[in-house]
């Protein structure tokens, strides 16, 4: 099938289902992560996740608050300058989600290993320190063993470290833009997210616009991942937000904060989730709930000169609708 | 002259980075110390972050993270963790940068992943115990304690922050001192220096301990002592650090433009 657009509904509704390894980002939290999808995890009530997150973000937080993430494996679970997450540190504090420790090159390499198909991938980072000899899983063994096992380099006899590879379930990856068979263009940083599409068993795609394949004709160097890997794709503008997306929008400051004081309780969480989660159906009442003032002004970003090379294959939203109805 | 703690603590660090070294910097107070450091007196330095992003400095104020758009706005190079995390800072090309610390020890040994009951170092007795408190985890830190040439610790200095042994080892310093981070292969050289809010302190080049090697105009020893948790050995040459030139105050400032050092 040639045409992979479907709506967010049924995207999340396919992809997900309780007890999966769920891949996301591969991202930063201020940075480009599927904050839409996990809106809508959320709204249809998935739980039981195992996530296989690069680092925490505004997603895995609302997920986490939200009770969705039975287990966790992450390389950094706060929120950059923003400070701690609330709704995933109350999640690992009460026991709900389990937390298992890597570091931000950690899960790339595993997943790099898991893309190449080898069981296990040799390691200097994570190894002779807590990361290796603690493991959520295995709390009665320490120093545990198994986790990042010790092995001996057959070439010289000195010994080093291995990490398990990680094939997951799905992957949701943001992209800045697709064409409708999912041949994608990131701009800014792609953390782990050019592995994470060669790794996970089903990869589906969010972006920010839908461009003609024409655009990935003038700049294939820049397609790090093409249609063939892909199984759907999502388009959801703003929804990175209230993180940002290079080249489009800038990080909310404001709503960033607003949110991670809400997950910290129950009651906020709850509150958060009816205003901004089951606030809108459609993407334009999500952006109705952004506002159009605030949208106007993270838009405004310094960054926006690099979508200039691309703006003449970007679609409208007219264009979109009716490329999802011939599908 | 009027500086606050902070700000010293930031051209300390500062100082610590050379003309036309390649250096990773972390988001808040390790960035405002690095682009100080290349303002100030170090313009050919050569700084990126962990996620690829190269050749830019910040636009608009202080970013909020190491993917935010006020890193992104002028960089030359956009790449991805396994580039510049793994093959850089991982594999030894880096040749300084600087991490902070919830807690640390005497051999500089960081914790930056949680804080479990006071002494039980529950992950020893034989069972998982839920942390007290979650902190972020590693984060890059892990990569650059594993493998850059040598790094620099920055933390406030508390005598519950400074204690005998951390809760968790998220990324290992000299682990239990001499030659032990050799038996892992580490590629880098471990933690050349740790800057405090008042003062500084330095590996024993033998043993790896850190001793107390300076203090600032504001602090001194004995404050120093008190706010260690362990038993700080005090150099014989133990000295006062030169305070912040009006050129340095002025460069850091430039770069801090929102003044969150400043906050007294």
């Amino acid at each position: 099938m040639s045409n992979k657009l479907i709506s967010m509904q049924e995207a999340v509704a396919k992809y997900t289902w309780e007890g999966m390894t769920f891949a996301h980002g591969g991202a930063l939290p201020v940075g480009s992560d599927c904050i839409a999808f996990f809106r809508e995890m959320v709204r249809q009530g998935v739980k039981g996740i195992n996530c296989i997150s690069n680092c925490n973000s505004h997603g895995t937080n609302l997920l986490a608050a939200a009770g969705g993430i039975a287990r966790m494996e992450v390389g950094f679970s706060g929120l950059e300058v923003y400070g701690f997450a609330n709704g995933l540190r109350r999640a690992v504090e009460s026991g709900k989600t389990i937390l298992e420790d890597y570091s931000n090159g950690g899960i790339p390499i595993r997943v790099m290993g898991g893309a190449l198909g080898w069981p296990f991938v040799p390691t200097f980072i994570n190894y002779g320190c807590d990361q290796a000899w603690c493991s959520a899983d295995d709390p009665d063994n320490y120093p545990n063993e198994k986790k990042i096992p010790e092995v001996t380099d057959p070439f010289t006899g000195k010994k080093i470290g291995v990490f398990k590879s990680i094939q997951p379930d799905v992957a949701v990856i943001h992209v800045t833009m697709a064409d409708e068979k999912g041949n994608a263009i990131m701009l800014g940083t792609e953390w782990s997210r050019f592995e994470l599409s060669r790794a996970a068993k089903k990869v589906v795609l969010q972006a920010d616009y839908i461009v003609d394949t024409d655009c990935m004709r003038q700049f294939p160097n820049l397609v790090r991942i093409p249609d063939l890997v892909v199984d759907a794709v999502v388009y959801w503008p703003m929804g990175v937000w209230p993180a940002c997306s290079t080249g489009i929008y800038d990080s909310d400051e404001e709503h960033f904060y607003a949110m991670n004081k809400m997950l910290k309780t129950e009651e906020g969480t709850e509150e958060y989730i009816e205003k901004y989660v089951k606030g809108y159906n459609t993407n334009e009442e999500f952006q109705e709930v952004i506002g159009k003032d605030k949208i106007e002004k993270l838009t405004n970003t310094a960054t926006a000169f690099l979508m200039d090379p691309y703006r003449k294959w970007i679609k409208s939203d007219a264009e979109v609708k009716e490329l999802m109805e011939r599908r | 002259m009027d500086y606050t703690k902070n700000e010293m603590m930031a051209i300390a660090t500062g100082r610590e980075f050379k003309d036309g070294e390649i250096c990773i910097f972390g988001v808040g107070l390790s960035m405002l110390a690095g682009f100080f450091a290349q303002k100030n007196h170090a313009p050919n330095l050569i700084a990126f972050t962990e996620g690829g992003v190269y050749g830019s400095t910040p636009v608009g104020g202080l970013p909020w993270g190491i993917e935010d758009n006020r890193i992104s706005a002028n960089a030359t190079s956009f790449t991805n963790a396994i580039d510049a995390l793994c093959m850089l800072v991982a594999a030894g090309k880096v040749d300084n940068a600087v991490i902070g610390a919830a807690q640390i020890d005497k051999y500089g040994n960081v914790n930056t992943t949680g804080i479990w009951e006071s002494g039980a170092q529950p992950w020893k007795v034989g069972k998982y115990m839920l942390p007290k408190v979650r902190l972020n985890g590693s984060g890059g830190a892990n990569e650059i304690a594993v493998g850059a040439k040598k790094y620099l610790i920055m933390a406030a200095h508390q005598k519950k922050r400074f204690t005998e042994k951390v809760d968790y080892i998220s990324s290992p310093g000299y682990l239990n001192g001499g030659n032990d981070r050799e038996k892992y292969g580490f590629p880098g050289g471990g933690p050349s220096a740790i800057i405090t809010n008042l003062g500084i302190l330095k590996p024993d080049p033998v043993t790896k301990e850190f001793y107390l090697d300076a203090y600032f105009s504001f602090s001194s020893v004995e404050e120093i002592l008190e706010n260690t948790g362990w038993d700080l050995k005090v150099s014989p040459d133990v000295k006062v650090v030169p305070e912040p030139t009006e050129q340095e105050l002025e460069n850091l400032r430039a770069v801090d433009e929102t003044g969150s050092l400043r906050k007294k």
